[in-house]
């Protein structure tokens, strides 16, 4: 399974998403605000999530910003940070 | 001061609602659901009274819910039927306090939490299930839903917490720091639980339960949520009214209880307790109801839902049939009444007891 695919299945899983399935969610789909609709509090679990389920660590603000966008600038986060 | 009951809301696992109480009551049956765990290649299986929250989302938008746990949810929903029952649900709430009972609070939430800390550190346990964790994030969630913006308290003392959380309503009630109370009994199942009692109480807990068996182990685990609204005594109470709370220890001052009332005794199954319901009653004629939701610290105030049913209905509903059997005291029981005071009983180890006296 891809790292897009992964993320959307945890995502659903760990923030219980029940009324979303993982075909729903488009990879450019804003995660935050209009798109997915998960806000500040989604974020800090989604930080946690993403060490749990690919152990790589957001370490701040700065670098959790721009990765936190949608599934493909998280995954491309997650991918570079793993080859790193 | 006598309080005023205004509406009954109840998820447990005799149903959710007046109606399922009701015919819990009349049936005197309810079934507990067989649970299977598998543990260290052995399945262990034994009988539960759970709660079904799937009729929560018809209040409340599912995404609204996805952080709210199953205790949260429970809680939730008794709030819901419960004002709803007393055609509340569009009233003005903000001088509305929450007032939370829990013997065990949100169990399975903190295992989970403790879990997620042993298993992944501290860097990966959830912020979601810690904040959830804490006793009284129920008692927020209810006042945040229902824009419940006088005070909101969560109590926890074990078997005691519902006669202690009630004389906090009736207190802000006198006080009038609130006009309604929205008043509520919650407890949860979850598999550390099972594992602790099975612990505690080894095969004892297979049922069915017994509670007039005083000397026997017969306890079945059950969860759920019953809530009251609650209000100063000179509205008019469909349900009746709450005369006076009791809070106490049978070793230190004996309990005195009424000559004349029916009385409704929170035996369930508990041989630590029976052995003082065995003393007090000597052949007194009592009913007890944990056969239709199960045995848990705050099944008390089931019994208080009971007792409040049974005089809107002005009927002493029969005891629950054990092993298809009716007790001694069903033959005067399913009888009418006219003008009757329940008292409900409910004792905790040690001799701690709550006696809340309820009357038309």
């Amino acid at each position: 399974m891809d790292i897009k695919q992964k993320l959307k299945q945890v995502l659903i899983e760990e923030l219980n998403l029940e009324d979303v399935t993982p075909e729903e969610i488009g990879d450019e789909e804003p995660l935050f605000g209009e798109g997915l609709g998960l806000d500040s509090l989604d974020a800090v679990e989604l930080v946690v999530v993403v060490q749990k389920h690919f152990g790589v660590e957001i370490k701040d603000m700065e670098e959790g910003r721009p990765a936190l966008q949608t599934i493909s600038t998280l995954a491309a986060f997650i991918e570079a940070k793993q080859q790193g | 001061m006598r309080m005023a009951i205004l509406g009954i809301g109840i998820c447990c696992g005799c149903g959710n609602g007046v109606e399922a109480l009701r015919s819990a009551l009349q049936t005197g049956r309810v079934a507990p659901q067989e649970v299977c765990l598998e543990r260290n290649g052995e399945a262990d299986r034994f009988p539960t009274y759970r709660s079904s929250v799937e009729e929560l989302s018809e209040f409340i938008p599912k995404r609204a819910l996805r952080r709210i746990d199953h205790f949260s949810r429970m809680t939730l929903l008794g709030a819901c039927l419960a004002l709803k029952d007393a055609d509340l649900l569009e009233a003005d709430r903000s001088r509305t306090g929450v007032v939370i009972a829990t013997g065990y609070g949100t169990l399975k939430t903190t295992f989970d939490f403790l879990d997620s800390y042993l298993d992944f550190g501290y860097a990966c346990s959830s912020p979601t299930h810690f904040s959830n964790s804490v006793h009284n994030a129920a008692a927020a969630h209810v006042s945040m839903q229902f824009k419940a913006t006088a005070p909101s308290l969560t109590v926890t003392q074990f078997e005691m917490s519902v006669a202690s959380a009630l004389l906090t309503a009736q207190l802000w009630l006198a006080e009038g720091r609130v006009d309604r109370v929205l008043f509520g009994a919650i407890d949860e199942y979850c598999e550390v639980l099972r594992y602790c009692r099975q612990q505690f109480f080894t095969d004892g807990e297979q049922g069915p339960i017994q509670p007039f068996s005083f000397d026997q182990q017969s306890a079945v685990v059950g969860e759920g949520a019953v809530f009251l609204v609650l209000t100063k005594a000179q509205e008019y109470a469909p349900y009746g009214y709450i005369d006076s709370v009791r809070l106490g220890n049978h070793l230190v001052n004996a309990v005195e209880l009424p000559q004349d009332d029916m009385l409704i005794v929170g035996a369930d199954g508990h041989k630590e307790c029976g052995r003082y319901y065995a003393q007090l009653l000597k052949g007194r004629e009592a009913t007890a109801y944990a056969p239709l939701f199960g045995s848990f610290p705050t099944a008390a105030g089931f019994d208080l839902a009971v007792a409040a049913l049974s005089l809107a209905d002005r009927t002493r509903y029969p005891n629950p049939a054990v092993n298809g059997c009716a007790n001694d005291a069903a033959e005067a029981a399913g009888r009418q009444f006219s003008d009757e005071k329940i008292s409900c009983l409910k004792f905790g180890p040690g001799g701690d007891y709550g006696l809340i006296r309820l009357s038309l």
